[in-house]
């Protein structure tokens, strides 16, 4: 499919400083339109960091992040088409899951049914331990939880999509379907996917571009090819 | 051992991001404490000779033990407010090789210093003291000061089984409604009862061994509840509750904020600490029934706005001071939502609107007491939805807290939503009306403070719009702080 290389999302001279310590740096980078992004690095590397950053979770020590020409500290309006699963902080422990959608379905414009039309699709991911249990999210396990997270940032047909580590805590097969679904939803709508990820076969497979932070800096940004996952596991010292 | 836990201790609480942000109320609280100890030490050493003066030919002691029981029993319900519990992250202490009991006793033994046994000791010794200077005998004086610290330190212990154990509590209050009635009414001279018992106890030195033994078994009690609680899956294995889907399709008239109502509706309904505040903010209901009866009190304005302002804001002071931190748990979710914060205050607004009314329809027995009193828990209630809910969501931006929902009378954490900072944005609540009302009544008379209050609600609600967005700036400022501050707890 034809990706336009508008740009999605301008970072500007970003600095986050937590007492004295500079956790992130990054002077210059901008996502596509329709971009997959994988953020790759070890702990502590700043890649939540950056993602609270784009999502004005955090104030920037300097510099901007421009989501679509809305500076996002500045204004709300990057809200809408906006969509993201950062960590269970995300989800609403005292919901069951389908209130959940509908709740998030409604603060995105969509009604009940169109949930439950959207939902559909997800009946693969959910391997039937998500709608109809009767239980709260806060009695799920880590695991289906994440699926709740993940699957209520695509509610709304969002055009940045932000997932932190979207494959930790899930099994084999949750993995592999998550895989799927995301490189779905890249090639068929014009999405813009941001995922970070420790896994780096998972992200390969689902990034068209990797950047790889280290100490709060951009040491590598690459597009996906042949060669990407050997280079990267030199680089992490294999 | 306990150094170390004492260490812990330490640095939780110098490391705690809401450390920082509320210095000015520190100081605040700072001066309150210097004001009570200062209170105190005034009373014991003056309360004999203010007695002996005021009541010529009666023994000040006398006169002094027959209030005693009360003394215990305001203190208790003060304690049962304000006193917090001991609050410690046991779970990664609990694989380690620590004692269990140790770390109990650290808890508990912990409390023995607090501030609430402290304060006592600033009335029971200089009025000992003085007591002693009368020419009291010291063999008796001695063992009754005794005996009243051992009481208090019963009280301490006896707080801590009434936070966790709800019957505890209803017993408790209970039988202290009772007690009060009875002497009320005359039925029961507990007054007698209490100077006989507390004289007994000066009487007989050695009787001061009971409390002692009270003390001591109160804190065995305290020790085998903790003991019992010391193990993780009490905290987690509580059984999953099944969950009751309810569209609440009803609140669809309340149109954009609906979404947001339907949330704090099912909040409140499905997570044990808003529901025990709910049920707190029921009982200031009754405040009336407290005030109106006396005439002390039905004679003076202030206290009769006072009770109207509790009536009908019991929800409003209790649930609405702890907004923001309701949604503490998931708050980064509205924050990078496609929420307008105005939107998100509005809901809470009508919230507190909402159960305003619905205490002023709960409130209208209170005709009872004739249509002035009524006429100002009227306008009490329009005050409260008027300007208190504005300021209510507005100190809420200060408020940092994060408050874990569904958490009971866990053995070892605070389970009362109440504490003195948030006590504290309760004066202007309270204060602005009485000032509102006084100052056209002073001038012209009842109805033109009832007439000014309502005005003065009306604006309120009239110009709702652009307090709301006025708070909402103050919100918008503080996101990061709060985001950070919520986060902290998981």
């Amino acid at each position: 499919m034809q990706k336009n290389n508008n740009q999605m999302i301008k970072v500007e001279n970003i600095s986050k400083v937590y007492s004295g310590e500079t956790v992130l740096q990054i002077d210059d980078l901008t996502i596509t339109e329709g971009e997959s992004f994988g953020l790759v690095g070890n702990n502590g590397a700043g890649k939540t960091t950056l993602f609270s950053l784009f999502l004005d979770l955090i104030k920037p020590s300097s510099g901007r992040i421009i989501s679509k020409d809305i500076i996002v500290s500045e204004s709300e309006a990057w809200k809408p088409f906006t969509s993201s699963f950062i960590d269970e902080s995300f989800l609403i422990g005292y919901l069951t899951p389908e209130e959940y959608f509908y709740f998030i379905g409604e603060l995105r414009g969509q009604n009940k049914a169109d949930i439950d039309d959207f939902l559909l699709q997800f009946e693969d991911l959910f391997n039937g331990e998500i709608l109809n249990q009767k239980k709260y999210l806060r009695d799920l396990s880590k695991g289906n939880q994440k699926k709740v997270g993940i699957v209520a940032a695509l509610i709304g047909n969002p055009e940045v999509i932000i997932l932190d580590e979207p494959f930790a805590n899930l099994d084999p097969t949750t993995q592999i379907r998550l895989k799927k679904l995301l490189n779905q939803i890249v090639e068929e709508q014009n999405t813009t996917l941001l995922i970070s990820s420790h896994d780096l076969m998972h992200i390969i497979e689902v990034c068209k571009r990797i950047v790889v932070l280290e100490d709060g800096k951009i040491v590598k940004d690459t597009l996906t090819g042949e060669t990407t996952l050997q280079e990267l596991k030199t680089y992490f010292g294999d | 051992m306990i150094k170390r836990l004492i260490t812990l201790e330490w640095k939780q609480f110098f490391r705690s991001k809401a450390l920082g942000q509320s210095l000015a109320i520190k100081i605040l609280i700072g001066f309150l404490a210097l004001y009570f100890i200062g209170s105190f030490l005034l009373l014991g050493l003056g309360a004999y000779f203010l007695l002996e003066e005021t009541f010529p030919g009666e023994d000040p002691l006398k006169i002094v033990n027959s209030y005693l029981l009360f003394w215990f029993a305001v203190d208790l319900t003060y304690r049962f407010f304000l006193q917090k519990l001991p609050v410690m992250n046991i779970q990664p202490l609990m694989i380690l090789p620590i004692h269990r009991n140790a770390i109990i006793h650290y808890l508990l033994g912990k409390t023995t210093f607090s501030f609430y046994n402290l304060l006592p000791l600033f009335f029971f010794v200089p009025f000992s003291v003085v007591l002693i200077g009368q020419g009291y005998p010291i063999i008796n004086v001695i063992p009754w000061f005794l005996a009243m610290m051992f009481f208090e330190l019963s009280i301490n212990y006896l707080n801590f089984l009434v936070n966790k154990i709800n019957v505890v509590f209803y017993v408790v209050l209970v039988l202290l409604l009772s007690l009060a009635g009875l002497e009320y009414y005359g039925v029961v001279d507990v007054t007698g009862a209490s100077e006989y018992f507390f004289n007994r106890i000066y009487e007989v030195p050695y009787t001061f061994l009971i409390p002692l033994l009270l003390a001591v078994l109160l804190y065995r009690r305290n020790f085998d509840f903790l003991r019992k609680g010391f193990y993780l899956d009490d905290q987690i294995s509580e059984g999953v509750t099944e969950a009751k889907t309810n569209e609440l399709n009803w609140l669809d008239r309340f149109g954009e904020v609906a979404v947001f109502l339907k949330n704090d509706i099912r909040l409140i309904s499905r997570n044990k600490r808003p529901k025990q505040i709910l049920i707190m903010s029921v009982f200031f209901l009754f405040y009336g029934v407290i005030f109106f009866p006396q005439d002390m009190y039905s004679e003076s304005y202030t206290w009769l706005i006072f009770a109207s302002l509790f009536i009908t804001g019991g929800f409003l002071m209790t649930f609405g001071q702890l907004v923001p931190s309701w949604d503490s748990e998931y708050y980064k979710l509205l924050m990078s939502q496609n929420i307008p914060y105005k939107k998100y205050l509005e809901s809470k607004w009508y919230l507190m609107v909402v159960a305003t009314l619905i205490s002023l329809i709960l409130s209208t027995p209170y005709l009872y007491f004739g249509w002035k009193i009524f006429s100002l828990i009227a306008v009490g209630g329009l005050f409260n939805i008027g300007l208190n809910s504005h300021i209510t969501l507005w100190a809420g931006a200060l408020n940092r807290i994060p408050v874990e929902l569904n958490v009971k009378a866990k053995a070892f954490s605070n389970t009362q939503g109440f504490n003195i900072t948030q006590m504290l944005f309760v004066l202007p609540k309270i204060a602005l009306p009485v000032l509102l009302f006084y100052i056209p009544y002073m001038i012209s008379g009842f109805t033109a403070g009832i007439v000014v209050l309502a005005i003065v609600s009306m604006m309120g609600i009239i110009f709702k719009d652009f307090f709301l967005a006025q708070i909402e700036k103050v919100y918008q400022k503080g996101k990061y702080k709060t985001i950070e501050a919520y986060a902290e707890k998981q």
